[in-house]
Parts: structure tokens; sequence; C-alpha cells
């Protein structure tokens, strides 16, 4: 923060020193700080949807979703913020999707193992039948 | 994988003299404020998941948070903010998505639910066959068993009748047959007539139970040297021998034995007695 020059002070009136405080912290605040929190949130989706497999079923997701906080971060690099956290915002989603289709393609990986169980258990109970 | 980031929003416009209009007076304002066309595209996506009784039920909440964010990206914008629009459209395309991809996880862990207790119910009428055939099974091996016991009962009553008929004694070296005097005359060791009934008889019954195996002893009375009766009891207990060998009894099975005067089985006092004495055992071993 800047402090009000003395130089000003020492003549004129305090209201003009507050008038250019006020000025100067406007300008501050429209200088947004990095989204952190979002970036965060991405980078935690993304580790999250590695750990469930993603790299192995949804691949193109989860790239999707690393390019998006690539991005992001070369938002914050050049200050624009607003961008950066749209990007870091797409890459959590990103990474969201590519877990959710890691789940559903295991699901589906799952359900076609036991099919094959229930099939093999019918052929033996047929064989058994016919012994029988 | 679907993205939406690139699509542009189309500049409105269907209307020229609101273009015109705008222009006039809006002056720098370039377009009237529209809904991308890509959001009603994801608006349509929607509809059709929310329209699926199964996906409503299985992604309620997931659904609910899409909706939100396509309403978001529905909003109008101008051309001047593409790039919101993009981001509300990426964002809203993709929790789309997400409710897509989790209700179907969730149809796929009901479905395997279901598929579970099929399979059980399988496993259980397996079981129950294997179960029943199992029991189907000892009762075959029960009344088997029993047949074999009926069988072997029914060969003890057949040796027990051939044993009667035999007239021979159970004892506890074996069945002992004994062969009368009669068999032989005075001092001969040959059987007389060639054949006997009760010889005939021990022949039968030999031939018929192969793994019994004989032994025959002679036995005389006191009338005599010791030494000549213990050659003529050994000579009979071999005629014996000999006559059944001849009559299809291995060999192997025959045991020889003779005692003379040794074990005598009446008082040799009397001429009865000593007829008793007189004779020869074949031990049917056990």
């Amino acid at each position: 923060m800047k402090t009000c020059p003395t130089t000003w002070s020492r003549h004129r009136i305090p209201l003009l020193c507050v008038i250019a405080l006020a000025t100067l912290m406007a300008a501050c605040a429209a200088t947004p700080l990095p989204p952190s929190e979002s970036l965060a949130a991405a980078t935690n989706a993304i580790a999250s949807a590695e750990q469930a497999g993603a790299r192995h079923y949804a691949g193109a997701e989860l790239e999707e979703a690393r390019s998006q906080l690539v991005l992001a971060e070369q938002a914050v690099t050049e200050e624009a913020m607003i961008e950066a956290e749209r990007l870091a915002h797409q890459s959590r989603v990103a990474a969201e999707l590519a877990l959710a289709r890691t789940e559903s393609a295991k699901a589906v990986e799952i359900n076609r193992e036991m099919e094959r169980g229930a099939d093999a258990l019918d052929v033996e109970m047929r064989r058994q039948g016919e012994q029988k | 994988m679907k993205t939406v980031s690139l699509l542009k929003t189309r500049s409105g416009g269907k209307l020229v003299p609101t273009i015109v209009l705008s222009s006039i007076l809006l002056g720098a304002c370039a377009a009237s404020p529209t809904t991308p066309q890509a959001a009603l595209d994801v608006r349509e996506k929607l509809t059709e998941l929310q329209s699926d009784p199964e996906m409503a039920n299985n992604a309620r909440n997931e659904l609910r948070s899409a909706e939100e964010a396509v309403r978001i990206a529905e909003q109008p914008l101008g051309s001047g903010q593409a790039d919101l629009a993009d981001y509300r459209i990426y964002m809203a395309d993709h929790m789309v998505e997400i409710a897509r991809a989790k209700g179907t996880t969730r149809l796929l862990e009901t479905e395997r639910t279901r598929m579970g207790e099929q399979r059980d119910a399988a496993r259980l009428t397996a079981r129950t066959l294997e179960a029943d055939r199992a029991q189907a099974d000892a009762e075959t091996a029960r009344s088997s068993e029993a047949a074999a016991a009926a069988l072997s009962a029914a060969a003890a009553a057949d040796l027990q009748r051939r044993i009667d008929d035999l007239e021979a004694e159970a004892t506890e070296r074996g069945l002992v047959l004994t062969l009368g005097d009669v068999l032989f005359a005075t001092g001969s060791a040959e059987i007389q007539g060639g054949s006997n009934r009760n010889l005939e008889k021990l022949v039968g019954f030999l031939n018929e139970y192969p793994d019994r195996n004989v032994v025959i002893e002679g036995h005389t009375d006191n009338v005599g040297s010791a030494q000549f009766n213990q050659t003529l009891s050994l000579q009979r207990a071999e005629s014996v021998r000999r006559h059944l060998s001849d009559h299809g009894v291995e060999r192997r099975r025959l045991t020889v034995n003779g005692y003379g005067l040794e074990r005598p089985v009446a008082s040799n006092e009397s001429e009865a007695g000593r007829q008793q004495n007189r004779r020869v055992e074949v031990i049917i071993e056990n």
C-alpha cells in the first residue's frame, strides 16, 4: 500500500490525501488476484481422475483437463485472471468428466465380466443337467 | 470428446429492422444479445437425458447441476462476450456429459445387483441340483449296499446249506468232515468202489469255494504197531488227496497229515470205538 506523500500534506488539506489514497486503492483492486482456489480444485480433480485410472479409460478427457490447466496457468502469468479462472473451471469439469467416464467404463467391464461368469455357470448347470 | 470451447456464438440478426434500429440507437453496440446456438444444442442433450426415466432417477443431482449450468449458458450475450459464452457452454456441456456418465454408471451398478441376485439364484439351483443328486447317489449306494448284504446273506445261507449237506462240523479249526473207515478196506489205503457220496459232496463244495484250503488228516485205531498205523494213516490221507485232485481240486490247496493212533476220538477197547477211530478227517479252513 502506498502512503500519503508528506510533501503534499504539509500545505494542502488532508481531504486531498484521502482522495488520492482512495484512487490508488481502487487501482489496486482492479488488478485481480490469481484464482488459486479454482486452480487447486482443477489440480485435485485431475489427480483424482488419474488415481481412478483415467489415463487408461478416459485418456482424451484427462488430456483435455490437463491442457485447460496449462492454459489457465499461462493466463495467470499474463495476469488475465478472469480468463485464468474460467480455464481453471473448465479444467476441473473436464477432469470430473474424465473421472465419471472412467467409472462408467469400469462398470461396463465389471458387468461384462459378471455376464461371462453367469454364462459359464449356465453352461456348467446345463452340463450337470445333462449328466443327470 | 466433444468440446464446445471452439464453437463461436452466432450473431443473431434475425430481424433486420431490429439491427437497423439498434445500429441507430446504440451506435457502437454491434448486435442485440442472443442465446448462443451451442447452448441450445446442450439444452437438447440435457432434455434428452431428463426425459429418460432411468437417467432422471440415477443422476438426479447431476442433472440438476447441469440444468443450472445450461440455464446460465442460455442467457443471451452480446457478440462482444463470445469468450464468456464459450466458457458457459463448455461448463454446461461438460456437466451434462458428467450427468450422463454417472447415470450410466449407476444404471450398470443396479444391473449388477440384479445380475448378482440372478447368479445367486442360479447357484442355489445348481447347488440344490447337486444336493439332490448326491442324495440320489447316496440312496443308490445304500440300496446297493443292502443288495450286497442281501447277496452275502444269501451266499452265507447257501454256504450253510452246503455245510449242513456235507454233515461237516464247525470247529475253531474250520469245518471238519469225517470220512469213516467204510471208505477203505482193512489195512488198505485204496478208496473202495472208486466213489463215495460224501467225497462227491466234498469235491463239489471245494470247487464252488476255490479260496478255501483243506487239511486232510488220517487216523487209525491201536491195532498194529504205531509205525504201521502212522504210515497207513498218511497213505489214506494221500488217497483222499489224490481223489480230490483227480476231481479238479488244486493240489496246493491240499495238505496231508498221518497221525496214526495218536488221536483217538473214542475208546479202542470196543469194536465200535475202534471203528470211530479209523477215519480220515477233512478240515476245510475258514
